[in-house]
């Protein structure tokens, strides 16, 4: 099953968005940092959970919401799914 | 989580040729769809490590197998092009091309 | 799928998430800001540009950052920059040959030894293009390759992380390891620039 991240070769999407060439922040909000650093004592530091099913989980959503949200959004939907999934975070 | 110990010697030698299995999974992968029964010459033999779709699917002993960085010429992925595309690919994504 | 947080703004959602995970015992905000400011004291392209320039000026060095970065990496007191089962390879150009690295399935990148990726990086037509015509977005980036100049592009679809080491700048035999490292940019280690 073709999934949405596995974009590989294809067309249509148009000139790469380069952006401020001159902007070197690491991150273009708070939240994306908050984002970041909450992915990293998640994963990296308790390890409740893996960084394939984390990429399994961004993965799994919709094509449209995917191609719709921000590289950190992506994240944020990641995190929010498999805490949900794992019953770490019922609700989240 | 404890992991088995790596399955000595991997398959595959730099300079094999291999193809990338042509399958269709529904689960998470990290072989790219392009590369899909494509075939490639391995350049380096990278450290075992756990299998992606394993992992992701909680298999509780998820195998460890090499992996190998695999080079496609542009052509034979696209039909044209001068370009290479190198690839790290888990050993039980590919198949022994032959001599 | 998403429940009614999905609506709110990504702030507040985020924060939301941060507030559950606290509430929950998982983290607080001081353990969430030490790492942080951890990772960004220690991620920084700069640490690319000393292994750049290093190799420049030692040959013994280039020869171990191209067969075995990671021992190159701890000649320089970078080891921790891996994280977990992460790899390094460093990839050489050369007059004959020019790599650039992408990651198709997701934007993986050396986040902990060069910071976080360029927002260009994570991109889908970045993604999606650049194993199908690197020159082509390479030359959107500005960036011309004679055509005898074989380009290999690397997808970092394992553990792996992939750094390009550019080609020595002409003109730059005088220079100090320090005023080398200068000549480096970010995107000079990921193949969109020649330096």
């Amino acid at each position: 099953m073709a999934r949405i991240n596995d974009m590989g070769g294809m067309e249509g999407l148009g000139p790469v968005p380069l952006g401020d060439q001159g902007d070197a922040r690491p991150f273009q909000a708070d939240w994306e940092a908050r984002v970041f650093a909450l992915s990293r004592v998640l994963i990296g530091e308790l390890g409740l959970f893996t960084s394939d099913e984390f990429r399994d989980a961004i993965e799994r959503m919709p094509p449209r919401e995917y191609l719709g949200a921000s590289y950190y959004e992506r994240w944020l939907v990641g995190l929010e799914t498999v805490l949900r999934e794992k019953g770490i975070l019922p609700d989240a | 989580m404890p992991e088995p110990a790596a399955r000595p010697g991997g398959r595959f030698a730099p300079g094999d040729r291999v193809r990338v299995a042509a399958v269709d999974p529904d689960h998470h992968t990290r072989m790219p769809r392009y590369a899909r029964g494509r075939a490639g010459t391995v350049e380096r033999v990278l450290p075992a490590c756990p299998l992606p779709d394993d992992r992701a699917r909680g298999v509780p002993q998820p195998r460890v197998e090499p992996v190998y960085t695999v080079r496609f010429a542009a052509g034979d992925l696209w039909g044209a092009g001068t370009h290479t595309v190198t690839v790290d690919l888990w050993e039980s994504y590919l198949e022994s091309e032959g001599s | 799928m998403s429940g009614a947080h999905a609506s709110l703004p990504i702030a507040a959602r985020v924060r939301r998430l941060e507030e559950r995970c606290i509430a929950a015992g998982l983290v607080d905000d001081a353990r969430l800001d030490r790492t942080l400011e951890r990772y960004l004291a220690a991620a920084s392209p700069l640490n690319g540009a000393r292994l750049a320039a290093r190799a420049w000026a030692d040959d013994a060095f280039r020869a171990l950052l191209l067969d075995d970065a990671r021992a190159a990496l701890a000649e320089l007191g970078l080891a921790d920059r891996l994280r977990g089962r992460e790899q390094l390879r460093v990839v050489a150009n050369s007059a004959e040959r020019h790599n650039v690295v992408v990651c198709t399935l997701c934007s993986c990148y050396p986040l902990s030894l060069l910071g976080p990726s360029p927002s260009w990086y994570k991109s889908e037509a970045y993604r999606a293009r650049m194993v199908r015509e690197p020159r082509a977005v390479l030359a959107e980036f500005g960036l011309e390759l004679p055509p005898e100049v074989q380009v290999s592009v690397w997808d970092a679809s394992a553990e792996a992380r992939y750094m390009v080491l550019p080609r020595r700048p002409a003109g730059s035999e005088d220079r100090s390891e320090a005023e080398l490292a200068r000549l480096v940019t970010r995107n000079g280690l990921i193949g969109t620039a020649t330096v």
